[in-house]
């Protein structure tokens, strides 16, 4: 009878943020249809590594096994990519996994993405409704903006642009595409656009856009499929004409 | 949140000044150097004839200055200083975007160790009368030669790659499309420069003039 097909599966692990990272091996039974967090269940089932050293079951963020909330992106084989939708059957074996190497681990393949949301929080990368009254309803959106805006609208702050970008790392507070194109679509919102100039004042700061440096990574790995390079090179735009002439021009 | 008041950072406008630089004089220089070079394909006394054109222009030490010295000074300083805030990763996605970004910076600094040398040779020790006759000694020299073809292809595809930069991180060609077409632009000055460098080049090596007829 011919052996039972297997998946390797090699994992970076370290216990917590500040230890020292090793490697563990897995062997897991096939299955048709695995994807990789498949494997991360199988192995929390029986965390025994592939030598037979009894281990604890590997730590990871996850929620929607969809694609749509951007909490389970890591590097597998080397690359950002989602791990529920990181089909098995694709992957060259061993299947290695590591947490993304932008964000400080929190443990094995759980990062903390904390630097996206102060970024956004820098941008203020959100609608304000609320005022000390009622604000009524907002002007409507022409469906030509609602077009542009949705797929701007699916980031989900994986982080993969973070990750695969050149100028995001120790020596650089690079914000990222993703937040580079959240401005974009706030500042397109009719409502939203009542703040636009202070946004792309935030742009402006350090670590901004201009730290970009076109190596367009980021909407390669794009898992939302993300005109991210479109939304930097609109947003460069809007901010140089600001900066540069809104003194001349207003 | 506060009233608007745009007051852009010092380190946007250092940087968007290093992106314009590179354009606008650099860039442009480079035009006009390939240009004038270009004469050497006509004659040696055509060449000379127009280096002297450029080498008695009024207030020259203030327009070489303020047009090549400090532009290029600022471009090559602050380049360097952008490479080293940079972390390439063209191993782990070797993409044609990040082989670009990781040659830009290899060319760039080619380029400016190049152009440093051929300013001591052709601009300092020549005390700004630099000849055909300068240049020929010169590439008898097999390094210099060497040198001369590295550093202009190096400043040639910098050159090409800077041009689909600037477009895409200006704004000015923001959709896909329109990058796509920028990359198309910056492909075909890269080659073209290349091309005419190599070529004016060669004229000084072999004494090569295909334009002579023109003077004949």
């Amino acid at each position: 009878m011919a052996e039972a097909k297997q998946v390797i599966v090699r994992i970076k692990r370290q216990a917590g943020p500040k230890v020292a990272p090793y490697w563990e091996e897995f062997a897991l039974p096939w299955r048709p249809a695995m994807n990789v967090i498949i494997c991360l269940r199988d192995i929390a089932e029986n965390p025994v590594t592939r030598d037979g050293k009894k281990t604890t079951p590997i730590s990871y963020d996850s929620n929607c096994l969809e694609e749509v909330c951007g909490s389970c992106a890591m590097l597998i084989n080397g690359r950002a990519r989602m791990a529920c939708s990181a089909l098995v059957d694709k992957l060259e074996q061993p299947i290695r996994l590591e947490p993304f190497s932008k964000f400080p681990v929190v443990r094995d393949l759980a990062v903390d993405r904390q630097f996206m949301f102060e970024s956004l929080k820098r941008v203020n990368g959100w609608i304000p409704i609320d005022g000390t009254y009622d604000l009524g309803e907002g002007p409507r959106m022409a469906p030509e903006i609602q077009e542009k805006a949705y797929p701007l609208s699916r980031c989900i702050s994986c982080g993969s642009c973070l990750e695969v970008c050149p100028q995001v790392n120790d020596n650089n507070q690079f914000i990222g595409a993703a937040i580079v194109s959240q401005v974009r679509l706030f500042n397109m919102h009719p409502t939203g656009a009542m703040h636009a100039k202070e946004r792309i004042q935030a742009l402006m700061e350090p670590g901004g856009i201009q730290d970009c440096a076109n190596a367009q990574n980021c909407v390669k790995a794009c898992p939302k499929d993300i005109p991210l390079t479109e939304s930097l090179a609109e947003m460069n735009r809007q901010a140089w004409k600001q900066a540069l002439v809104g003194w001349l021009i207003g | 949140m506060s009233a608007t008041a745009t007051r852009p950072e010092t380190d946007y406008l250092l940087r968007k000044l290093h992106s314009l630089t590179g354009i606008i004089p650099v860039g442009a220089f480079l035009v006009e150097h390939f240009w004038s070079n270009s004469y050497a394909l006509v004659s040696q006394a055509q060449y000379d004839a127009k280096s002297q054109e450029l080498q008695t222009i009024p207030f020259r030490i203030f327009v070489e200055w303020a047009f090549i010295f400090l532009p290029m000074l600022y471009h090559g300083g602050y380049g360097i200083y952008i490479w080293l805030r940079g972390k390439a990763n063209v191993s782990a996605y070797p993409w044609v975007g990040n082989w670009l970004y990781t040659t830009q910076r290899y060319t760039g600094l080619i380029a400016f160790a190049y152009i440093g040398w051929h300013l001591y040779t052709e601009r300092w020790l020549t005390h700004g009368r630099s000849t055909y006759a300068d240049v020929e000694n010169l590439l008898r020299n097999p390094y210099a030669l060497a040198f001369m073809f590295v550093g202009v292809v190096a400043s040639s595809f910098h050159l090409g790659v800077g041009i689909w930069n600037f477009l895409c991180k200006w704004g000015l060609a923001a959709t896909v499309k329109a990058q796509r077409a920028a990359g198309a632009l910056g492909a075909v000055v890269g080659f073209t420069f290349s091309l005419v460098g190599v070529l004016i080049v060669c004229s000084f090596w072999l004494n090569w003039h295909p334009f002579d007829f023109y003077v004949k």
